[in-house]
């Protein structure tokens, strides 16, 4: 699916507005301005089609990039989840859903989730802890209940890779977006399969 | 040259120096009773060797405000390798970092305003950056009284201008502020011209490790207490950052990651976090034989950290090549895990995180040099192998030459090297595998042989033990029908320096098959 040059701006736009209502002052500049990419093209309206297939976007040989901020929050038809790096780029990245079990990436522990879908969510190269080997995100699970987005846990900062895992009532329809200054990957979890 | 064979003290240090051709720069590989010795690290000659793209401007800054030019071009390379970084605020609470010295917050503003620039030159223009950290480091320097011809009083400067609060970060942020200067060099010749820092302390004590340095992680559990446990391949790991900021996450528990022990970039220094007989956090796959050449399939399924000891290196997977002295280092901890623990060094149990866990992982990359690093693991323990493929061995040392009429297969796992080669033995045959190996002098060696065991293999493969004048020492006969996949020992014999071979021949009753796969020759 093609997405054109106002699509693109319809993007920022929506983006936007969805930020606006977590994050102050987020849309302080207009939405020209802007530089967004929205990879890979998929539909960007409110009634996504959206799809269950993994999503890659390979980003090798850069300085990992340190993820801030990750939020859930509800929309009409989908819940969002923004993952929000320093700097202006955000690292590759892979998002799919896998079988159970889930495993921590140092112990090989086994993570228990609610529900019957789970989607991974992969950065690389990327970390959520400082130089002093402080985490830049202090909470690193939680249960926001919610109709597609009903937990949410980390489960690797290790080695330049960062990985969390959604836990989903079943599997639904997403689709993964991105923006530039500040780096941002946003999946939309359809509320409906 | 009389061919006399010289025995002892001399000869083992001979064979020493042999081995050191492999592992150059590694003085005095141990002999099997010795632990290994502290790395042989050919240690960094410091920052004053190394241009930098700042030279004029440290050493212009250094004149201003008394500060020694060699102390802020150590410290730029140890904050940001002399980088001009434009600093993201990384977490709320800390402010980012600017330009090549990494100054922020409260300190980039006293800076600036020291030194009588303007706060956004301070950060974005290089000159203005270090002079604004030269004069910062000059108000500590008056503030403190610290005696400037002293090189060690500014260690304690540059801990506070590194803005560390952790004890011990401070200190290995001085530690590498000392290494960044090298062996010799004082914090310049203009404020230290006589007495030079003395080199960081040695470090050490760690309990399974002695030259390593002891950093306890919480994030270990107990290894399984069946056969699963037992301790028996070690992992290779890059960290993908560099080494303090590693060591700093792995000890944290939040991370809840961990290995046994961590390399720094050159070498010049190893962690160890977490006890050996513990059960460290570095590798998430559970194992599957396939990715190891079908080797244990016994421990299908079961978590890789149960039975691995997990070596991670500062640096980064995606690295065009390693530092020769990182290497080395890890080549002599490596050696000494192995010889504690029993473990095979081979392709089997010295392996890489991406090979285990190719799903997700790739470490240490396509550039670790493994074949040479093998190499320096066996080096190091005082052992040659003579594979039957040139491709894993080192020709100053090791050469087979295998008819061609002999097969090649892997067909059967737990060989050494890549595969091996066998032959279907005939009554009136004349031809033989022959393993060569060199030493530099003469000397006792034990020498061992690997195969591929099955029912078809001969019950007394013979042996040709042959000295380098040509003068057969002995046949040994071995049942290659059992045993496969371990090292059974030949014998001892004195050998004489030059080229000494090892002969599997294929003359025996028909109907059997021998199998060449590596002969390897150790100190005792």
């Amino acid at each position: 699916m093609e997405v054109h040059a106002n699509g693109v701006a319809v993007t920022v736009r929506m983006i936007c507005l969805d930020l606006v209502l977590l994050l102050s002052g987020a849309c302080g500049r207009p939405a020209g301005a802007r530089t967004a990419v929205v990879v890979p093209p998929q539909d960007t309206s409110a009634a996504f089609a959206g799809s269950m297939n993994a999503v890659r976007r390979a980003r090798p040989g850069r300085r990992p990039a340190i993820l801030r901020a990750v939020r859930v929050a509800p929309h009409a038809a989908y819940d969002r989840v923004v993952f929000e790096f320093a700097g202006d780029s955000a690292p590759g990245y892979e998002v799919e859903y896998a079988d159970r079990p889930i495993r921590r990436c140092g112990s090989g522990d086994t993570v228990s989730l609610m529900g019957t879908g789970y989607l991974v969510v992969r950065f690389e190269p990327a970390q959520m802890h400082d130089e002093r080997g402080n985490p830049t995100v202090a909470r690193r699970e939680w249960t926001p209940r919610l109709r597609a987005a009903n937990e949410i846990k980390l489960v690797c900062d290790f080695e330049g890779q960062v990985e969390w895992v959604l836990g989903l009532p079943a599997r639904r329809r997403y689709r993964v977006l991105e923006t530039a200054a500040p780096a941002r990957v946003i999946i939309d979890l359809r509320h409906e399969p | 040259m009389t061919g006399e064979l010289r025995m002892g003290g001399g000869s083992t240090a001979a064979f020493v120096a042999t081995l050191a051709g492999i592992a150059s720069g590694c003085r005095a590989p141990s002999v099997s009773t010795e632990p290994c010795p502290q790395p042989g690290v050919a240690r960094f000659a410091g920052v004053d060797s190394i241009a930098s793209p700042y030279d004029s401007a440290f050493a212009a800054a250094g004149a201003e405000f008394g500060v020694p030019a060699s102390l802020l071009k150590a410290i730029a390379w140890v904050e940001t390798r002399w980088q001009m970084v434009q600093g993201a605020e990384e977490f709320p609470g800390r402010e980012p970092a600017f330009g090549v010295m990494a100054l922020r917050g409260a300190a980039l503003e006293r800076g600036a305003e020291l030194a009588g620039v303007p706060l956004e030159r301070a950060r974005r223009d290089p000159v203005s950056n270090i002079r604004a950290a030269a004069a910062l480091l000059d108000a500590y320097a008056t503030e403190t009284r610290v005696d400037r011809s002293r090189p060690e009083q500014w260690g304690t400067l540059a801990a506070r201008f590194s803005g560390i609060e952790l004890p011990e970060g401070r200190t290995a942020y001085t530690r590498e502020v000392y290494r960044a200067l090298g062996p010799r060099a004082g914090p310049s010749a203009a404020a230290a011209p006589a007495s030079c820092p003395k080199p960081p302390p040695v470090f050490g004590g760690a309990p399974d490790y002695s030259p390593a340095v002891w950093r306890a992680s919480p994030n270990f559990n107990q290894r399984p207490a069946d056969s699963t446990g037992v301790t028996h391949v070690v992992i290779i790991h890059t960290c993908e950052s560099n080494y303090t900021s590693c060591w700093s996450w792995l000890l944290n528990p939040a991370s809840q990651v961990s290995a046994h022990y961590l390399v720094s970039e050159d070498g010049g220094e190893i962690s160890q976090l977490v006890l050996e007989r513990d059960r460290a956090w570095h590798i998430a796959a559970l194992y599957d034989c396939a990715l190891n050449h079908e080797h244990d399939c016994w421990l299908e399924g079961v978590q890789s950290n149960d039975f691995t000891v997990g070596i991670e290196h500062a640096g980064f997977a995606s690295q065009d090549s390693f530092p020769t002295s990182q290497l080395q280092a890890s080549a002599a901890l490596v050696c000494d895990v192995t010889r504690d623990r029993g473990i095979p060094r081979d392709w089997q149990h010295i392996l890489a995180h991406g090979q285990l866990q190719p799903r997700n992982r790739i470490d240490p990359g396509p550039h670790w040099p493994w074949v040479a690093y093998v190499h320096q693991v066996q080096a190091r323990c005082g052992e040659v192998v003579v594979d039957d493929s040139a491709q894993f061995n080192d020709p100053a040392f090791a050469v087979a030459a295998i008819p061609a009429a002999w097969p090649a297969t892997a067909a059967t796992p737990d060989y050494y090297g890549g595969g091996y080669r066998w032959v279907a033995t005939l009554p009136d045959a004349t031809d033989g595998a022959v393993f060569s190996f060199r030493l530099d002098a003469a000397g006792p060696r034990a020498v061992d042989a690997r195969w591929t065991s099955g029912a078809n293999r001969s019950p007394r493969a013979a042996y040709a033990v042959i000295g380098a004048a040509g003068d057969t020492l002995a046949i040994v006969r071995q049942d290659q029908t059992t045993g496969g996949g371990r090292w059974h020992a030949l014998g001892t014999w004195a050998f004489p320096a030059g080229w000494s071979r090892v002969v599997l021949l294929r003359r025996d009753a028909a109907g059997l098959v021998v199998v060449a796969d590596a002969v390897r020759v150790r100190q005792q």
